[in-house]
């Protein structure tokens, strides 16, 4: 069986995050992780090889030649094989074309199974799992919570649906994205660790894929585009409220909520 | 080029949720100065009375009625999307950033071959052209983006981004005879809902959140009924989520949910930015912690500084009293 991890690399929540004084591009502090939700997903392709025969578990990200880390990280943590679908340097702002490419990649190399992050923390979008799967013609279940295979062509997922959960066999080639909650993604050993840092990244130029072209994936091809950045207005100063006791803070508080933040 | 603009209205448990009012009120809005007509979509099966009630909200109502499309599937739902879309043509079709709308909208824009911008909250009118409001990395930078012309154009929105203003529009109501399409791919075992009268988290009015200062599990009751008294719900820090004292469903943060309700008030929440990345778009935000060098102070528009379960009783009482005035 043949699996593909599709992740991505981040900026850390707490890495600073300034604009540049044209307002049309972000610059970003050096901290970078992965993805957190995207580790559920290699966590759960890694258990999934536990458990059935001949098993591969390739990683891949569309990134610049930094996010190669990511996919040592991966490697790190039980991972066979990693590719760098290489944006050189120019992150694309349209996921429809992210998606198109990995889903160019993974036609290209064949799977069986597809694992995805939820969602990406930088922009949130939870697009490129769904899109990709829409690309291969394949079926997906966002945010699974439960995962096991039953059959070369079959698995049962449980996951998050509105307001409860819900239990579907999805035939296979299929993808799935992975919600906390699944597992618990293990800390690479020191020797993964030694072996991520001598594993070959496979470095592909998208252009080079099945049915895409560089018209198809530059920004020409973008079909959203980013009018500015702002920063946030920051909020004004706490108000804290006095009092002798707690009764009179609380009465204190709910005057003003009533009457000066009419949020009451 | 045809400017109607389509919502597609997300029903839950028989209702339409509050977040389709909101999309419907801003498209009418927009509609209004791009000279153009909001169209309500609703799919779903034996839905003539939620018909009804969007009849206020938008200029035409689709209604899409068929058995295999009682319970929500990205499969059934798509191909009955992809025809409208086909059929009407609209300029741009709006939907809710829900769990929901992040499983059948990208797939949707995929299939389409459209553009789309996810997860957005504000968009205007100006220049002849929708510009899209989407916060980045947690809210630290804001966008505005725009799609390129000739595209269909998808824009899904966070609950709670707009105000429902019912305009009385009286629209029409037009049936829709659609063909339902089933992935046999995949097959439905059972599904469990939660037993919960409760209003969904993202589209609370009121949260009120606990973290590590609430100490134990038992200690959220106090929270649990001052979020009934305000018709509001609980939400915990990860902290409390990953010490299994709160489902996850229940989680404020980065890798939990982005809130942005009317009235935020955190007890016993440090403020790390991972909580703080996922609430800071809240109208009102309310801090009480006993350590006065908290990060949430940060964030806070209304700080006390007090143990948390001193000052919850007075808080439940005080509350108590505002909803027997109303």
């Amino acid at each position: 069986m043949n699996i593909l991890v599709c992740v991505k690399q981040v900026a850390d929540t707490e890495a600073r995050i300034l604009l540049t004084s044209d307002k049309k591009s972000i610059e970003i502090e050096n901290k970078y992780n992965m993805n957190f939700f995207d580790e559920f997903a290699v966590e759960e392709a890694i258990r999934t090889k536990g458990k059935v025969k001949d098993c591969q578990i390739s990683v891949c990200t569309y990134g610049s030649n930094k996010a190669t880390e990511v996919l040592r990280t991966a490697i790190a943590m039980g991972a066979d094989k990693a590719y760098l679908l290489d944006n050189n340097g120019y992150d694309i702002e349209d996921p429809i074309i992210t998606a198109k490419i990995l889903a160019s990649f993974a036609k290209t190399e064949g799977f069986d199974l597809i694992f995805c992050g939820r969602q990406a923390i930088d922009d949130e979008n939870a697009n490129i799992g769904a899109m990709m799967a829409e690309f291969l013609n394949i079926p997906h279940v966002s945010a699974i919570l439960k995962f096991d295979v039953l059959d070369e062509k079959k698995a049962r997922v449980e996951s998050e649906i509105e307001g409860g959960k819900e239990i579907q066999e999805v035939q296979l080639p299929a993808l799935f994205t992975t919600q906390k909650g699944i597992n618990e993604p293990r800390v690479p050993l020191i020797t993964g660790v030694m072996k991520a840092m001598k594993a070959q990244i496979n470095i592909i130029d998208p252009a080079t894929l099945k049915d895409l072209s560089k018209g198809m994936i530059d920004e020409s091809a973008s079909k959203i585009s980013v009018l500015t950045y702002e920063t946030p207005s920051a909020r004004p100063t706490v108000k804290i409220i006095d009092g002798e006791t707690p009764e009179q803070k609380v009465k204190a508080l709910i005057d003003i909520l009533k009457d000066e933040a009419k949020a009451l | 080029m045809s400017k109607e603009i389509f919502v597609f209205v997300e029903c839950k448990d028989g209702s339409i949720r509050k977040v389709s009012y909101e999309l419907l009120s801003k498209a009418k809005e927009i509609s209004q100065k791009s000279s153009s007509i909001v169209y309500a979509v609703i799919i779903g099966s034996n839905q003539d009375v939620l018909a009804n009630q969007l009849k206020d909200f938008a200029d035409k109502v689709l209604i899409v009625d068929n058995e295999k499309l009682s319970k929500y599937r990205w499969d059934t739902f798509l191909s009955v999307m992809e025809q409208i879309i086909k059929k009407y043509k609209p300029y741009v079709m709006f939907g809710p950033s829900t769990t929901t709308g992040k499983d059948i909208f990208p797939r949707l824009a995929a299939r389409l071959n459209g553009a789309i911008i996810s997860d957005a909250v504000d968009v205007v009118f100006d220049e002849n052209t929708l510009k899209i409001k989407k916060p980045l990395f947690g809210g630290k930078i804001i966008s505005w983006m725009k799609c390129k012309d000739d595209s269909t154009f998808f824009v899904t929105f966070r609950p709670n981004s707009f105000i429902v203003e019912n305009r009385s529009l009286n629209g029409e109501l037009i049936k829709e005879n659609i063909d339902v399409s089933e992935d046999s791919r995949i097959v439905s075992i059972s599904t469990e809902k939660r037993e919960t009268k409760k209003v969904d988290l993202q589209e609370a009015d009121f949260i009120i959140c606990g973290g590590r200062g609430m100490k134990g599990p038992e200690h959220f009751q106090d929270l649990e009924e001052i979020a009934d008294i305000m018709g509001g719900r609980v939400g915990a820090s990860r902290a409390v989520v990953d010490s299994k004292w709160r489902d996850y469903d229940d989680q404020v943060g980065k890798s939990g949910k982005t809130v942005s309700p009317k009235l935020y008030v955190g007890c016993g929440v440090s403020g790390a930015l991972h909580h703080t990345m996922g609430m800071d778009t809240s109208k009102v935000i309310v801090a009480i912690n006993k350590d006065p060098n908290a990060l949430i102070f940060q964030y806070a528009d209304y700080g006390i500084i007090d143990d948390v379960f001193n000052v919850l009783p007075a808080l439940k009482e005080e509350l108590k009293k505002i909803k027997k005035e109303i």
